[in-house]
């Protein structure tokens, strides 16, 4: 192909095939014959009978496709940041966080206040830790800078709320001490989702 | 090389530092010059505003023509030196002295106070040390918490500075090294006494060490905000820091490197007027009752432009201004001046930190003005200088420093400077109409009055012979003395003809500047104004007064300082509610802030006509002081004619001294969490027995009508029948005292 063709922009002398539409009615009689002749050709109920066999399928077979929600949920990619979390030491049952505050440092929306103390045991603690989920923008630089990776994105992505200041508290945040052996390890920022490979579709060289 | 040293000094000499030509004088270190002239050599242990440690090795130099390594920060540069201050060689060797100081070094920066303005986290970053390759056996340290600070020896380095501003600088003596190798640590040897003064040994930890107990993990250095100001407490006006976070002052920090504060200035911070509002209907009656008053009783605790306010407003309305403290300052400098012909003393700090002699009359100065009491230590450890405490009580936190303790009775202060005269002055140029006065003077029955014997003066005398550099320091007892107008003029003989560098301490707050701004009055009448306090109606920013005032860290100002400076001050925390120059703008002035009238101050005064806005607030790199601007002294007319020295009023039986325990100055630092508040009538087992008190007895008496009632403890280390009596917790009504320090005590028992 020379370059000639790609610089040929008059369309109008391409070589354009018709489909064969058939004759446009001319006459009343004859458009209502047409649309007489398409309405019970009798495919409305090859797309009726698609509808009742996935119906058919869904209740009786158990392959439904959609959930409940909100009673169901699906689950999330570890790569979705959603609300935080504040993981505990599986060992101990300890907060993992050490009140460092490289957190309340990066984040960009100013939306992290922490406050800190000198403890009984000589250690430093955490007093108060506030996210104010209304100024977060979601980033995830928290998760990523923490060093002990106390702070982390959890599952919850469900956001809206009656006023757009909307605060957690360390404790709302924190896993509740039962459910610690419930708690999920955060694989870190930019992992990749279970059964990544399973579900990625390979880029086909050829049909 | 003593004898060299001494001829060559003062000498100017060229080095020439990496290149660069430097000219200095004889007797700088290489380290001083290179800093001089903006060449940096780096530096773990080096302390400016103490001798050379030398124990990091760090500031190693190359000189040219001598072997190995030069220490910078403790070796004289010699003319025509040619110094290298890097080089490959000098940065793998400082490179290894940074991988031996992150041995062990716990890497746990993330809840570490220092970091983030650690020097080793910054140095560990400049020389590239990326891992710990050197290991040693780990030993169990555990943390110290010695009160006001807490020491973890695991993050120590040994750098050693600590030790030193405790001896050298605060003088407490309380750190020390305890040698051992690897193990070596600091010691506290006065755990017990919990020093507020090792705030200031704290404040120069490089390392997260030696830090403030209260400020402990309480906050990321970075996230707080320096508000530079001055510290209003004492008088002196020292340079320091608010650290603010969310409206909250979380800690005081200054510049350590070149000045000190003392442990009420770093400790006592919180004493902000919180929470107070507009109350327009408490403003109106405010400025009802000026229109209404006579005289404005205050506390000499306000800014340079308050006290400006309050003569204006006298000026309008014809107001008294009564402020007991200050107006006995005032007259105490004017009856000064007409001997010296100058306004305000001449000395400085510097120079009592760099005197050979001192003496110390009229003031328990370790509570007076513990800043002084720094200088004057500076002095005793840096020039072994000669300091003759001379006062009724003798004080046992300066024994270290105090060379010659003469005590005299209490209300002989006029006999005893007329004494101190006699002995030092006599041998100097006089005017005839002082030599006559001298020579006039019953030295015996001085002496017995006074109760100072002919031969401690005589060792005084003998003890400050071929030296050079003396200081005399004297404090509020003499300002209130019913002769203080004699006794300055004996003061200024001092300053006049013997060349001494004279302090005269301000007492608390900004006395000086008031003295200087306001005309003031020896009492007032009718219906009065309190401001801070006691009044008909209160002004008060302790929060018990009829109309809120902002505290000293609350608004912006001057302030005067024991260096005769005036220095700005920022507002620190925010205050909602009404200031000085609302009620001075109700009332016809036209200012839109109050400092507005900084520039307005009187430059017949001294003062300069600088906009607040210009006044720097800085030390440069050579530590020089840029603070606000140096108060001019103004010329007086000289009026030397002395009066003859008058029968003492005699003191017998039990004597208490009003006088603040160490770090208590005022009602503002009495609200201060941090500082110890216990106020207590302190005296020793002699006065027990006198009065029949004992340890625990419940007291009430009356000092110019205040009334306090006060536990009696016996603290054994006094002698003598003087007991110690705090003014501060007394709120508003500490402003009323006025008269002389001393006064006999008559009381009656509370209770059983």
């Amino acid at each position: 192909m020379g370059l000639e063709q790609f610089k040929n922009r008059n369309v109008g002398t391409q070589n354009y095939r018709l489909l064969d539409l058939g004759e446009t009615p001319k006459t009343g009689f004859g458009q209502f014959k047409q649309v007489a002749k398409r309405t019970f050709k009798g495919e409305l109920f090859v797309g009726l009978w698609v509808t009742l066999r996935e119906m058919i399928n869904a209740l009786f077979r158990g392959e439904m496709h959609t959930v409940k929600y909100p009673f169901e949920k699906l689950p999330i990619s570890p790569r979705y940041r959603a609300i935080h979390d504040m993981l505990r030491l599986l060992e101990s049952g300890h907060y993992r966080c050490i009140g460092c505050g490289l957190c309340e440092k990066i984040c960009i929306s100013n939306c992290i206040a922490m406050e800190t103390r000198y403890d009984e045991n000589q250690r430093k603690e955490v007093s108060e830790y506030t996210i104010n989920f209304g100024r977060c923008i979601f980033c995830g630089y928290c998760a990523e800078v923490c060093p002990e990776l106390a702070i982390v994105h959890g599952p919850r992505y469900e956001n809206a709320s009656e006023q757009r200041a909307g605060f957690s508290l360390f404790e709302d945040m924190l896993t509740p001490i039962d459910k610690l052996n419930l708690q999920q390890e955060y694989d870190g920022f930019g992992a990749v989702t279970p059964y990544a490979d399973e579900n990625i579709k390979k880029t086909p060289l050829a049909y | 090389m003593a004898l060299h040293n001494s001829i060559q000094k003062g000498k100017e000499i060229t080095i020439t530092i990496d290149g660069k030509v430097c000219k200095s004088i004889f007797g700088k270190t290489i380290l001083e010059i290179a800093r001089e002239n903006g060449i940096y050599i780096p530096t773990m242990c080096y302390l400016t505003k103490v001798q050379p440690i030398a124990s990091c090795r760090m500031c190693m130099v190359r000189v040219e023509g001598v072997d190995g390594f030069i220490l910078s920060c403790q070796e004289k540069a010699t003319d025509g030196a040619v110094i290298q201050t890097q080089n490959s060689e000098l940065y793998k060797e400082r490179q290894n002295i940074m991988k031996l100081y992150n041995v062990n070094h716990p890497l746990e920066c993330g809840v570490c106070d220092k970091s983030g303005e650690c020097d080793l986290q910054n140095k560990t970053m400049e020389f590239d040390v990326a891992g710990q390759n050197f290991t040693a056996r780990e030993q169990s340290r555990p943390v110290e918490n010695w009160g006001h600070v807490s020491y973890d020896p695991a993050l120590c380095i040994m750098c050693e500075k600590c030790v030193r501003v405790s001896t050298e600088i605060t003088g407490d003596e309380a750190l020390q090294l305890k040698f051992g190798g690897y193990s070596s640590t600091i010691i506290n040897v006065k755990k017990e006494k919990n020093y507020t003064s090792l705030g200031e040994a704290a404040a120069v930890c490089p390392v997260g060490a030696l830090v403030s107990t209260d400020f402990k993990y309480t906050s990321n250095a970075w996230e707080l905000e320096k508000i530079p100001s001055a510290c209003p407490h004492c008088g002196g006006g020292c340079q320091m820091y608010y650290e603010v976070k969310r409206d909250e002052i979380y800690r005081v920090t200054n510049n350590y490197e070149f000045t000190s504060m003392c442990g009420a200035g770093r400790f006592g911070f919180d004493y902000a007027n919180e929470d107070v509002t507009k109350d327009a209907n408490a403003f109106t009656k405010a400025v009802e009752a000026f229109k209404e008053a006579k005289s404005i009783r205050f506390a000499s605790s306000i800014s340079n432009e308050e006290a400006l306010i309050l003569q204006k407003l006298k000026g309008k309305y014809g107001y008294k201004l009564v402020s007991p403290e200050a107006r006995a300052y005032q007259n105490f400098m004017n009856a000064y001046a007409s001997v010296t012909g100058k306004t305000l003393y001449a000395g400085t700090m510097k120079a009592l930190s760099q005197s050979r002699g001192i003496i110390i009359v009229g003031s328990r100065v370790n509570n007076d003005a513990p800043i002084v009491k720094y200088h004057i230590n500076m002095a005793s450890k840096w020039h072994r200088a000669r300091v003759a405490y001379l006062h009724p009580m003798e004080d046992s936190e300066i024994q270290n420093i105090v060379t010659q303790y003469i005590k005299y009775e209490a209300g002989s202060e006029e006999g005893v400077m007329a004494l101190l005269a006699d002995a030092l002055l006599k041998e100097k140029e006089l005017p005839e109409s002082i030599k006559a006065f001298l020579a006039d003077l019953d030295i015996g029955n001085l002496s017995a009055e006074s109760n100072v014997g002919e031969e401690e003066l005589e060792t005084l005398k003998h003890s400050l012979d071929k030296k050079s550099g003396f200081s005399l320091v004297v404090g509020a007892d003499l300002y209130a003395h019913p002769r203080a107008a004699q006794i300055a003029k004996l003061v200024a003989l001092f300053e006049k003809y013997a060349g001494f560098n004279v302090i005269c301490v301000p007492p608390a707050g900004n006395a000086m500047g008031v003295s200087l701004i306001c005309d003031l009055d020896d009492g007032g009448e009718g219906y009065t104004i309190g401001y801070n306090a006691p009044g008909d109606f209160t002004l008060s920013a302790l929060g018990e007064g009829d109309l809120d005032m902002p505290a000293m860290n609350q608004q912006e100002g001057t302030l005067t300082t024991f260096d005769k400076r005036v220095v700005p001050m920022n507002v620190a925390l925010p205050y909602g509610g009404y200031v000085l120059n609302d009620i001075a703008n109700a009332l016809g002035l036209k200012a839109q802030y109050t400092i507005n009238y900084t520039k307005e101050l009187p430059v017949s005064k001294g003062f300069k006509a600088i906009e607040f806005d210009a006044l720097p607030d800085y030390f440069d790199i050579n530590g020089n002081e840029n603070r606000g601007y140096l108060l001019e002294s103004v010329s007086t007319p000289v009026n030397e004619s002395l009066e003859e020295v008058a029968q003492i009023e005699e003191f017998d039986g039990a004597v208490i001294y009003q006088c603040n325990s160490v770090d208590q100055f005022s009602p503002f630092t009495a609200k201060c969490d941090l500082l110890d508040k216990e106020a207590v009538l302190l005296g020793s087992q002699q006065f027990a027995m006198a009065t029949k008190l004992q340890n625990g007895d419940q007291i009430v008496f009356e000092v110019d009508g205040v009334r306090f009632e006060r536990l009696f403890k016996i603290d054994t280390s006094m002698k003598g029948t003087i007991a110690l009596n705090p003014t501060f917790d007394r709120g508003l009504s500490s402003a009323l005292l006025f008269s002389y320090r001393f006064s006999r005590l008559e009381f009656e028992r509370v209770g059983s």
